[in-house]
């Protein structure tokens, strides 16, 4: 079917079609390809393979502090603050829009602010809030690293099979 | 002017006249440096034995620069000499690399003597050292030559002066209109990407009902069904027309630089337009000249002939603040970029050529995450950029005063929020080093007040993140144009440039071509404008900010120009207008660009049009416009705060489908 799809392109530097629905901006996705020297896509691959890695390790992290009741709540708010922010660099600059937006979410409530900039100045609600968002994003890295990764058809996988 | 001769050089115009001697003198009183630098066995001269070691690690310590011409110019000022050698008869005591330097009162047993070793007199003072055989009526024919000398040299400087006044008069003039023509076409930028988000929103929701089983949950089978299907033109424009707001956002300008502007700009005026300022500013200059004060008319203004503050009172306008704040030093060598631009073909996606012209500009990248840096350095060496990796400021600064580095980057990228040492700081501290490398902040912090504080911190721009490889050259082309190979016919990627700028982007322009490119729109527009607006006669007065915004019909009629002006199978010509046709895959590929497949929908925009629609004023908006883009904004209150536009960002909206769960 890939191939087929590929045929009919009248160009074939294109990029093949991507299919990650709401979870990447293909825009920005495709730069990163762009930089693979071939179609072993080692670059984005090992970025990719790099980026869920942090990704798990900085919701583990989140998780620890969000778990953790003996830190008192501003502290911790901050912690998550600078954690959500960091992982929404690396999710904004692959294009992996979904869980940058979670990362907002945690950055955001992490200043005690709602995702409208509004303040929020109950410290439970944010810890709530933020707890939700690791929850989405951390079911959104599981899916996207399916699309990515599975045997069947995940994007890094075709060419092999 | 005096070349630049580095930081001490400078820090050592002032008075204190022997800081330098006693450096030198400190210096040579290290006896760890026996092998590199000593006093000459006689103690009336020194020697430098090893030239490389002595300017890599002791100049950098002492004199805070690594420049051996340099620190030699410094002594001749101070009158210290080489000594030379006669090398043939093999006389070189110290080997044939030493230099050896002598000053009669410089010796190493007279560290008391150092004060009387002073800079030279800066120009020839003979003829006032009267001489005493004179007798009194001598020395005032002296004293009077010596005054018609000066005289003449002060009228001298002052005819050099007005012309200098003159062409700063000219480009403050260009500034100030190319100001106002970006700001128009970023008016009607964001006018056509409301306009075309409007149009796009509707169908989506249209779509979106057709699609509602189009969730979030999606397997792999879903996914192989959907694999071979073309993705949805009328997903398309959403990432684009972020994209294109976002650079629209990036493009703000420094608000104090432009009152500065404004105020030379006024007085200029004040002072009759000049003639050759028409150049390229035609639209701006007709209105003719304003009152007549001879506010600065050099030649004519009394306070100039009192001598001797002709020369000074007419630099002041352009304190370093306001030069500073010129950002762009290469004049704008077409004139005329509209003719230019329409006979500009797409260059082929022929990469194989450099667009460096000697050398390939070495880059720091200071970026925490690794991800990010990845990303940045993989771009940039697909650029052709040699790459230094920081991966904080702290680490960033080490660099930079390692005196192997020092001045050899030549652009810093640098992210913001870093551990250890951010990015505001550390650029600060660079600054202490070196003025001249641009820095550009990469953030997604780019609310006006942040990019204020960066300004003021000394950096020189901004890249937005998520960075591109094309926001990417396009900062590498305008801070790094006099190493391009070819600056007006830079042709790699400039297809590129124009994607990113989402504007219309003649390829093949210079590192300009961004702003060329907007000039060139924004006289269109200009043009438009005019003929809508009669009142706008009066030279540098007009206000784009107070057009009422057109509406979306206003808004597709004042694209036609453009877009027919515009030989570049851009996207933004094509591929928005189609899509707002409704034309489902109303994409055009760029003909050998880099047009991508669509990308997803981007839900940001709504929100981001609907604020701006709301702020009803052009061009850049600071927090507010901040605030629907990245949401981080602070200040919630200046922004509109409709919670079922917010849902779209964040919550399940209704209609949103398969957004956030």
């Amino acid at each position: 079917m890939h191939s087929h799809y590929d045929d009919d392109m009248e160009d074939q530097d294109i990029m093949p079609a991507l299919n990650f629905e709401e979870h990447v901006d293909n825009g920005i996705f495709e730069q990163i390809l762009e930089m693979d020297d071939d179609d072993k896509r080692e670059f984005s691959k090992s970025l990719v393979t790099n980026f869920f890695d942090q990704a798990e390790e900085t919701f583990v992290k989140i998780e620890e502090v969000l778990n953790n009741n003996k830190v008192d709540d501003a502290k911790r708010l901050e912690t998550l603050s600078s954690l959500g922010h960091f992982l929404k660099g690396s999710s904004a600059t692959l294009g992996f829009n979904k869980i940058r937006d979670s990362c907002q979410i945690i950055q955001q409530y992490g200043h005690k602010l709602n995702v409208d900039g509004s303040a929020e100045p109950n410290e439970q609600v944010c810890l709530d809030k933020i707890k939700g968002a690791l929850e989405t994003a951390r079911n959104d890295k599981d899916e996207l690293a399916y699309k990515m990764f599975n045997k069947i058809d995940g994007f890094f996988k075709p060419h092999d099979e | 002017m005096p070349p630049p001769e580095g930081d001490s050089a400078s820090a050592q115009a002032g008075n204190n006249s022997s800081d330098f001697v006693r450096k030198l003198y400190k210096m040579l009183e290290d006896p760890t440096y026996n092998s590199v630098v000593r006093w000459s066995a006689d103690g009336d001269s020194f020697v430098v034995l090893e030239n490389e070691k002595f300017t890599k690690t002791i100049l950098p310590k002492h004199f805070k620069h690594s420049n051996f011409a340099s620190f030699v110019r410094q002594l001749n000022k101070y009158d210290f000499h080489k000594v030379r050698h006669n090398e043939e008869s093999g006389e070189a005591p110290y080997g044939r690399d030493a230099w050896e330097f002598r000053h009669p009162e410089f010796r190493a047993d007279r560290k008391d003597n150092l004060d009387n070793i002073r800079r030279k007199a800066p120009a020839p003072r003979k003829p006032a050292q009267a001489d005493d055989a004179f007798g009194a009526s001598q020395q005032i024919v002296v004293l009077s030559e010596s005054l018609t000398a000066t005289q003449h040299q002060i009228q001298a400087l002052q005819e050099q002066y007005f012309e200098l006044a003159q062409t700063n008069k000219v480009l403050v003039n260009e500034v100030i209109s190319l100001q106002k023509m970006v700001r128009a076409q970023s008016q009607v930028s964001n006018e056509l990407i409301t306009h075309l988000s409007n149009i796009e929103d509707r169908r989506r929701n249209s779509r979106h009902s057709a699609h509602s089983s189009h969730s979030s949950h999606s397997g792999p089978t879903f996914h192989a069904g959907s694999l071979g299907q073309l993705p949805d033109g009328a997903d398309e424009p959403a990432a684009e027309l972020r994209r294109a707001r976002e650079i629209l956002n990036g493009v703000s300008p420094d608000s104090q630089a432009d009152r500065e502007l404004e105020r030379l700009s006024v007085a200029y005026h004040q002072n009759g337009s000049p003639s050759d300022s028409a150049t390229s500013s035609v639209m701006f200059t007709q209105g003719g000249p304003g009152p007549m004060h001879m506010l600065h008319d050099p030649l004519n203004d009394p306070r100039h002939m009192v001598y001797p503050v002709g020369q000074t009172t007419g630099i002041d306008p352009f304190h370093s603040d306001h030069i500073n704040n010129i950002p762009y030093t290469r004049p704008l060598s077409n004139p005329n970029p509209m003719a230019d631009s329409a006979q500009i073909t797409p260059p082929p996606k022929d990469q194989g050529t450099s667009m460096w012209s000697h050398k390939r500009p070495r880059i720091l990248l200071v970026e925490d995450d690794k991800t990010c840096a990845r990303i940045g350095a993989k771009f940039l060496h697909v650029l052709e950029c040699s790459v230094d990796i920081a991966k904080d400021g702290l680490e960033a600064v080490e660099k930079i005063n390692n005196p192997e580095n020092n001045e050899s980057f030549d652009l810093i990228f640098m992210d913001i929020i870093m551990p250890n040492l951010d990015g505001v700081s550390a650029t600060a501290m660079i600054r202490m080093v070196t003025a001249r490398v641009p820095i550009i902040a990469m953030t997604s912090n780019i609310r006006q007040e942040d990019i204020q504080t960066y300004f003021q911190y000394g950096m020189n721009d901004v890249l937005a993140k998520p960075f591109t490889k094309d926001s990417m050259i396009r900062v590498l082309r305008k801070h790094l144009a006099y190493m391009l190979k070819d600056p007006l016919q830079g042709g790699l990627n400039s297809d590129d440039t124009g994607q990113t700028v989402g504007a219309p982007g003649p390829p093949g322009q210079n590192q300009q071509a961004y702003s060329n490119n907007q000039q060139a729109q924004a006289n269109m527009m200009a043009a438009a404008a005019a003929m809508a607006n009669s009142s706008m006669g009066s030279g540098a007065q007009v206000k784009f900010e107070q057009t009422p915004i057109p509406s979306p019909t206003t808004t597709s009629s004042w694209h036609s120009p453009g877009q027919m002006n515009q030989t570049s199978p851009n996207m933004d010509g094509g591929g928005y207008m189609n899509a707002g046709g409704g034309g489902p895959g109303g994409m055009v590929l760029t003909p050998g660009g880099t047009q991508r497949p669509p990308p997803q929908p981007y839900q940001m925009m709504n929100n981001q049009v609907n604020s701006q629609l709301a702020g009803g004023s052009a061009g850049f908006q600071g927090g507010g416009h901040m605030q629907a883009s990245e949401g981080m904004g602070m200040g919630g209150g200046s922004e509109e705060n409709r919670p079922e536009k917010r849902q779209r960002l964040y919550g399940p909206g209704a209609n949103q489908g398969p957004f956030v769960q």
